[in-house]
């Protein structure tokens, strides 16, 4: 590695809050943070196909800019210098945004989402745009349109999606955090998947504005990072009321990192004995158990706990999103079917036979649903976690319905199971990585709590990286993993 | 069971949406709300007169966090 090179990898190395501190301090540029960056996807896209833009010369000239204000002692946010790239269905005005699909490949929005204006707003650099699901609904990471993204820690297995370009782009140490959005897992599904931590909000925490529409009762905007600490910061910038997204909530919104002490004495962790951990794999418990443990070493206190209603709950959570997504994508699919892939055109074809009255009930008993959890969860503990997927994770082969896979189109419905169960309760979740598998891929942990709790699940989730180094890890592909984390 | 709905989809799509199956898959799709039919099934009862969608919102701002 010459000596250039190795400069470049220390820089992306850093967690995009050190990576902050760096440019504020006047350590590093944000030049040279964005350099290095935007020659890490030159390097790794050949392997990991992780994103469908870069804009270069833009984001260099960005990155000038913001050295330029520093150095006249003016700092944008807490994000100033820090390059980041998105998932590809965020809005910014006049810049291409394909949704990950065909059908929108020359989409040019006329505005930009606020999460976006707000994480530039802050300080940051948009370097491009990342791979995703098409039109963000798979779990697993393929698409037909723009490739499959490949998971850096072995190009064959899935990177989990939709947002599967930020998970591994992130985990690649090719950019600092990214945003993804979560509708059923598809922040938690790539974070788990490619060992990196993400958090999708309450819902109603993050402004949708801008953000291309799937299901309007579950979709959540939220970042993708190597930390909790960095996904605390990320979260601070994008949440908030948003008068252009009335649906966004007004809750006030506190300061997630200074609630990162790793103090959990005396914290109740719900274990649940039903639903999360029906058929899981052995390995996933075994990681998942270990990860309570370092839990109660901190001295929080576990309790095994039946969770309310969740046959209901999993019912319920399947319809929401394929009846809105069947609404919203009804007149391309009497058009122009053709243009979708053969697992999406499938999957939102059978949405249209969901009959109304089945739809308004699973809507209806939302809040009688959540309440019971708020009863019979909540004044028992502060918190529940369980596996984020219950297998391993699979093959891109074994899971890829359009190639024909057998078994494929339940394994899709399976590998959410734990996660959309959360969305259709909107509670805030946080995916933390807390194991490698025997097949060298990463295993992860869900934390939830109740609506508005996202600094305290921030919180656990950094009590546990304190005292474990598996969101440190490194893929193979980027270099020698070390010694075992605990 | 599975193939009715086979079926069944193909018509309601049809009829009140105008969407055909767009590929081979789709049939797999359709059999598979067999089992979110039966899950609708055991939740019979459950639906309460008075309930409806913005209790979400409620339920939302009824549990959440507080301020220690």
């Amino acid at each position: 590695m010459t000596s250039s090179a190795a400069r470049s990898s220390a820089l992306t190395h850093l967690t995009l809050v050190q990576a902050s501190d760096a440019v504020r301090k006047g350590e590093v540029t944000s030049l040279s943070l964005t350099e290095a960056a935007l020659d890490a996807f030159v390097a790794a896209d050949r392997t990991i196909n992780a994103s469908i833009t870069l804009d270069r010369e833009e984001a260099l000239e960005a990155a000038e800019g913001l050295d330029r204000l520093r150095k006249a002692g003016r700092l944008l946010g807490v994000l100033h210098g820090v390059p980041l790239a998105h998932k590809d269905m965020y809005y910014r005005s006049g810049k291409l945004c394909t949704c990950g699909s065909k059908i929108r490949g020359s989409f040019r929005p006329t505005y930009t989402a606020t999460a976006i204006r707000r994480l530039e707003d802050a300080g940051s650099v948009t370097v491009g745009t990342l791979n995703m699901a098409e039109f963000a609904q798979n779990p697993t990471g393929h698409n037909a349109h723009f490739g499959d993204c490949h998971n850096p820690w072995h190009i064959d297995y899935c990177t989990g999606g939709s947002s599967s370009g930020s998970g591994a782009a992130v985990a690649a140490r090719l950019i600092y955090g990214a945003l993804g959005s979560d509708t059923g897992g598809s922040i938690r599904l790539p974070a788990t998947m490619c060992g990196i931590t993400g958090i999708k909000g309450t819902q109603t925490r993050v402004s949708r504005f801008g953000a291309m529409p799937l299901s309007f009762s579950a979709d959540n905007v939220g970042p993708l990072a190597r930390t909790a600490r960095d996904c605390a910061r990320l979260l601070s910038v994008i949440a908030g009321y948003d008068p252009n997204d009335p649906t966004s909530s007004t809750e006030p919104v506190p300061d997630y990192e200074a609630a990162l002490d790793g103090d959990i004495r005396g914290l109740v962790i719900g274990v649940p004995t039903n639903f999360f951990v029906d058929g899981v794999d052995p390995e996933v418990q075994e990681a998942f158990d270990t990860a309570m443990k370092v839990l109660e070493g901190r001295g929080a206190k576990t309790l095994r706990l039946e969770l309310p209603h969740m046959d209901a709950v999993n019912t319920y959570a399947s319809v929401l999103s394929r009846v809105e997504g069947a609404t919203v994508h009804a007149q391309w699919m009497r058009e122009q079917p053709q243009d979708y892939s053969i697992h999406l055109g499938a999957r939102l074809y059978a949405g249209y036979a969901i009959p109304a009255v089945h739809y308004l009930e699973a809507l209806s008993r939302r809040g009688p649903i959540l309440r019971a959890f708020g009863k019979d969860v909540f004044d028992k503990c502060h918190i529940f976690a369980t596996p984020t997927i219950r297998m391993k994770v699979p093959t891109r082969a074994a899971t890829d319905i359009d190639a024909g896979a057998p078994g494929a189109a339940e394994a899709f419905s399976a590998i959410s199971a734990n996660t959309r169960a959360i969305n259709y309760l909107g509670l805030p979740s946080v995916s933390v990585p807390c194991g490698i598998d025997c097949d060298g891929l990463p295993i992860g942990f869900q934390i939830q709590g109740r609506p508005f709790s996202e600094a305290k699940i921030l919180k656990v989730a950094d009590a546990h990286q304190r005292d474990t180094g598996w969101h440190e890890l490194l893929p193979q592909m980027v270099g020698d993993t070390g010694p075992s984390p605990q | 069971m599975a193939r009715e709905f086979e079926h069944a989809v193909e018509e309601q799509a049809k009829l009140w949406s105008g969407v055909g199956p767009p590929n081979s898959a789709s049939g797999e799709f359709a059999r598979g709300l067999a089992e979110v039919a039966k899950g609708f099934e055991r939740t019979r009862g459950e639906l309460v007169f008075e309930d409806e969608p913005s209790s979400f919102e409620a339920a939302l701002r009824e549990i959440k966090e507080r301020a220690p």
